[in-house]
């Protein structure tokens, strides 16, 4: 791996970071100022992120300048405009926010305020995940400091701007992660997503122009404002610019958050970052960026990690969560947990996601405890597919559908093997939770 | 309107409306669970598939419900994709459906059974448990919630949110755990329960009131209007087999009730069903009064009302235009006063259809000349009268026992009336039908004509008000000839 420039994590290393007077000498709020002292207009940063090509972190990558080009003209529209920022990381593997709300909430704070500027926002929800105790803490002590200090509020650092930040707990749903869900929660409805159109920069919160940013997209905001659009589109490869946080576990010597440049193979993160698969076992399979993207085999470790190359192998990027698996690892078991994970966590809103998620965890479960039927690659493939893509309101359901085929396609033979066996040959140690139903 | 086309058909279609409207509209059968016109559309079913073409984009299958027409759209709703599409997802919801249709009363009106039928889908491919859940959970007086039948559309949650506005229902837990629930399991309460019923696409909330009474395709339905209030909502009538009223459901009227009715006309067929109906007609000998045919009893009208004595005639407001017309024109020619017998309110208003008003046909009869009293305000003028009519549906009720037994025994009492009822100056009891037995208009509080149908047959040798009023005219040349 070539030697890179790192930027994300660097504040987080130091100790104390999370209070306003480390970051501040280790020169936080430096570029909000600078944003807000200067006159550069919000529309100017809106154009600086779209030069920058900074795609979103929270799963989809779309281009972050291009969505906040899409809330509507503030001058003609005189509804209030809000920023949400998607904290509720649940997506099984991913545990980069985590990292960054827990060591570094004020850049938080700062990258949610200098977005909240570009689109023009009042207020700022920060939705953390409930069950991220220290990040909610760390992140609600910073935003009363920053408050104490003129940094959240009214007329922030003395300029014009004034801009809020609410504090919001999630309570426990996968499925409030997802950018309508999320804000039906934070209306202080059920978290049921909604049907789009509309789009949330039309009508979002409360039917007014909102958007949606996940905490490592808009923490990337100041580094792009401080050092330029150039300096940021310089790192990655064509279509994925600059620093991401890959979250690698699984069967590895040394999970953990990394930060790393696009354009590096998912193998070199690997050997030189994780410290190679564990017990000198080999890697069989592994999810590229959490558990809602397809499966690669491991021979597909030497893809690079970016948006295209991994489109290219049949998977995404997602979250950058890299899930390992050494040969060890039993497919049906790895999918009985999967799918279980989406049963449990769909919001039951549409037909085929509520029925759907239940029946792939049903088969899968019967493959895994050696009571698979001749016929269930096939109807797993089926439903798969009834699923997905876009028959729904939300991606849920693209999300269980899509690691399953995967696993079809990928692992046909070993799970057929489960099925003619009666049991896994794999299955070790016998899992626990046998009964049907059971959660 | 934009200009589209549906299966082939240019049409015109309201933009702001979903286009699942545009279809419906043109005929294009497209299965819908979660949509309802008179409730906002979620778009979760998502069984209302269609294949939508714009300009040269690839078609593409979306949900018709959550869709608006554009300019130019080219919709297939039975193109090959949208079929498939709507068939996987019918799969899913059938994936833990009970399928005990044999005994579910909605079987025969089950829209996921019917499109179940359409779709020739008659084997499953799940071989899982079936999801086990409450099978009668009471929610309330009116309702029982089969948990297991139910497809979670939604339509009963959204429907008293919009429709009375206090949000009693909800899905409760998450994915295919959910139910239907009502906040902290207190029963459902308030006068519109009872349409949940009828907006459930499923077997799963049915009414207690109509539980195992009757195989829905053994139903006689014909189109009538509810005679509790003065909104007349227009309302079908289920008969079974010719005997008993089963049901009163709503009738869409977007002049009226939309697709709603209270449940207080809802239920109100035990009044229509009751048994100890007054047949033909009846006459007093001495103390008695004895079964006679019906033309005694009105020539013995017709020679009280000869005489040119002072004479009242009292009106059911449950009275049609039509039997007002004709009383109004007996009465003319007697010289007699008429009012209908007008109740006060009941107390039972609300803002979304029940007017409080017990008078259903208080504005035709008002239009018509007939002005509405109340029994208290009727009762000197019956005592003065030498010869009192009381005619219609309840009246005797109505006017109370203690006014029609005021009425002096010198005076006349002449009864048109469903039930028997005593009272010392009474000469004749003539039964009529009742207002499930005969047709005839009655006009609402806003004007609007409602029919009524004859959905099953009255009592045996009982004949409408209308036809007895020609028979006692038919019964009476001489009156005639002595004008002339």
């Amino acid at each position: 791996m070539k030697a890179f420039e790192t930027y994300l994590l660097d504040r987080a290393k130091t100790e104390g970071n999370h209070q306003l007077a480390t970051y501040r000498k280790l020169g936080g709020y430096k570029s909000l100022e600078k944003v807000l002292e200067t006159g550069i207009t919000p529309q100017q940063v809106v154009e600086e992120t779209k030069k920058s090509g900074l795609r979103g972190r929270g799963g989809a990558g779309f281009s972050t300048g291009m969505k906040w080009s899409f809330m509507p003209d503030a001058t003609k529209d005189p509804r209030p405009r809000y920023l949400a920022i998607n904290a509720d990381e649940s997506e099984p593997g991913t545990c980069k926010d985590r990292v960054l709300m827990e060591k570094d909430p004020h850049g938080l704070i700062e990258g949610s305020l200098l977005s909240a500027y570009a689109i023009r926002a009042k207020a700022v929800y920060i939705y953390v995940r409930g069950e991220y105790r220290l990040s909610y803490d760390r992140v609600a002590s910073a935003v009363r400091e920053a408050r104490a200090a003129g940094l959240v509020g009214k007329n922030i650092a003395g300029s014009d701007f004034s801009c809020e930040i609410f504090m919001h707990k999630g309570a426990g749903a996968y499925i409030c992660g997802e950018e309508t869900g999320l804000m039906e929660s934070l209306e202080g409805k059920r978290g049921h997503p909604r049907q789009k159109p509309p789009f949330p920069a039309q009508s979002g919160l409360w039917q007014s122009p909102t958007t949606v940013n996940n905490v490592e997209t808009v923490f990337n905001a100041p580094f792009i404002m401080e050092r330029g659009a150039a300096w940021f589109a310089g790192i990655g490869t064509p279509n994925s610019k600059g620093n991401f946080l890959v979250g690698i576990s699984g069967h590895v010597n040394k999970p953990g958050v990394y930060e790393l440049p696009f354009g590096v193979t998912a193998h070199e993160i690997l050997e030189e970052k994780a410290g190679g698969m564990w017990k000198g076992r080999k890697l069989k399979a592994w999810f590229p960026g959490g558990s809602s993207c397809a499966l690669l085999r491991g021979s597909d470790v030497d893809v690079v990690l970016d948006h295209d190359s991994l489109k290219a192998r049949g998977s995404s990027l997602g979250t950058a969560a890299m899930v390992m698996m050494d040969d060890h690892t039993s497919i049906a078991r790895v999918m009985e947990v999967i799918a279980r994970f989406y049963e449990h966590e769909s919001c039951g809103q549409c037909s085929q996601c509520r029925e759907g998620t239940q029946w792939l965890s049903q088969i899968f479960r019967r493959i895994a405890h050696g009571r698979g039927q001749p016929d269930d690659i096939a109807t797993l493939e089926s439903l798969a597919l009834g699923m997905a893509p876009g028959k729904t309101i939300c991606a849920l359901s693209d999300a269980a559908a899509i690691p399953t085929l995967s696993a079809v396609k990928l692992f046909k033979d070993e799970l057929i093997e489960c099925i003619r066996q009666q049991r896994d040959p794999l299955a070790s140690p016998a899992p626990k939770y046998a009964s049907v139903g059971a959660h | 309107m934009v200009k589209i086309t549906v299966n082939g058909r240019e049409i015109d279609a309201d933009p702001t409306k979903p286009l699942i409207r545009a279809c419906h509209d043109n005929g294009a059968d497209v299965p819908i669970y979660c949509y309802h016109p008179g409730l906002t559309p979620v778009g979760s079913c998502r069984i209302c598939q269609v294949e939508v073409k714009q300009g040269e984009a690839p078609g593409r299958v979306v949900v018709a419900c959550r869709t608006n027409p554009v300019e130019g759209m080219v919709v297939d709703t039975e193109s090959q994709k949208a079929h498939a599409t709507r068939r996987e997802c019918l799969e899913f919801l059938l994936k833990d459906h009970p399928l005990d249709c044999p005994i579910c009363d909605k079987a025969g009106e089950c829209d996921l059974q019917d499109f179940t039928f359409d779709e020739g889908q008659s084997a499953g491919r799940s071989n899982e448990p079936r999801r086990q859940l409450e099978k009668r959970k009471s929610l309330g007086e009116v309702i029982v919630l089969d948990e297991e039948r139910c497809i979670l559309c939604s339509r009963c949650v959204r429907f008293f949110e919009e429709v009375p506005k206090k949000a009693q229902l909800t899905v409760a837990d998450l994915g295919w755990r959910s139910v239907i629930a009502t906040f902290a399991d207190r029963p459902l309460t308030g006068n519109y329960q009872g349409n949940i019923a009828d907006l459930c696409p499923v077997g799963a909330l049915t009414l207690k009131k109509f539980r195992f009474q009757a195989r829905v395709w053994n139903l006689i339905k014909m189109s009538s209007t509810c005679v509790e209030c003065s909104r007349g909502c227009s309302i079908q009538v289920e008969v079974l087999r010719g005997s008993d009223v089963k049901r009163f459901r709503p009738r869409t009227n977007p002049k009226v009730n939309g697709w709603w009715m209270c449940d207080v006309g809802r239920f109100a067929f035990d009044h229509a069903n009751a048994g100890g109906r007054l047949e033909g007609a009846r006459l007093r000998e001495g103390t008695d009064l004895l079964q006679v045919p019906v033309e005694d009893a009105l020539c013995a009208l017709r020679d009280a009302l000869m005489p040119a004595k002072s004479a009242a005639f009292v009106l059911s407001p449950f009275c049609t235009v039509e039997e007002g017309r004709a009383m109004l024109g007996l009465a003319r020619r007697h010289n007699a006063e008429i009012a209908f017998v007008a109740p006060p309110p009941n107390g039972l208003k609300d803002d979304l259809l029940h007017t409080g008003d017990p008078c259903p046909n208080r504005r035709g009869l008002t239009e018509l000349g007939i002005a509405g009293l109340t029994a208290a305000e009727l009762a000197p003028r019956l005592v003065q009268a030498k010869v009192v009519v009381v005619a219609g549906e309840r009246v005797a009720e109505l006017l109370g026992a203690a006014v029609l037994q005021a009425i002096p025994p010198a005076a006349n009492l002449f009864a048109f009336e469903c039930h028997p009822f005593e009272a010392r100056s009474l000469v004749a009891l003539i039964g009529i039908p009742n207002h499930v037995e005969r047709t005839g208009t009655i006009v609402n509080v806003d004007g609007v004509r409602g029919p009524l149908a004859a959905a099953k047959p009255a009592p045996r040798s009982v004949r409408a008000l209308t036809r007895l009023l020609e028979d006692l005219e038919r019964l009476s040349p001489r009156r005639e000839a002595a004008t002339r």
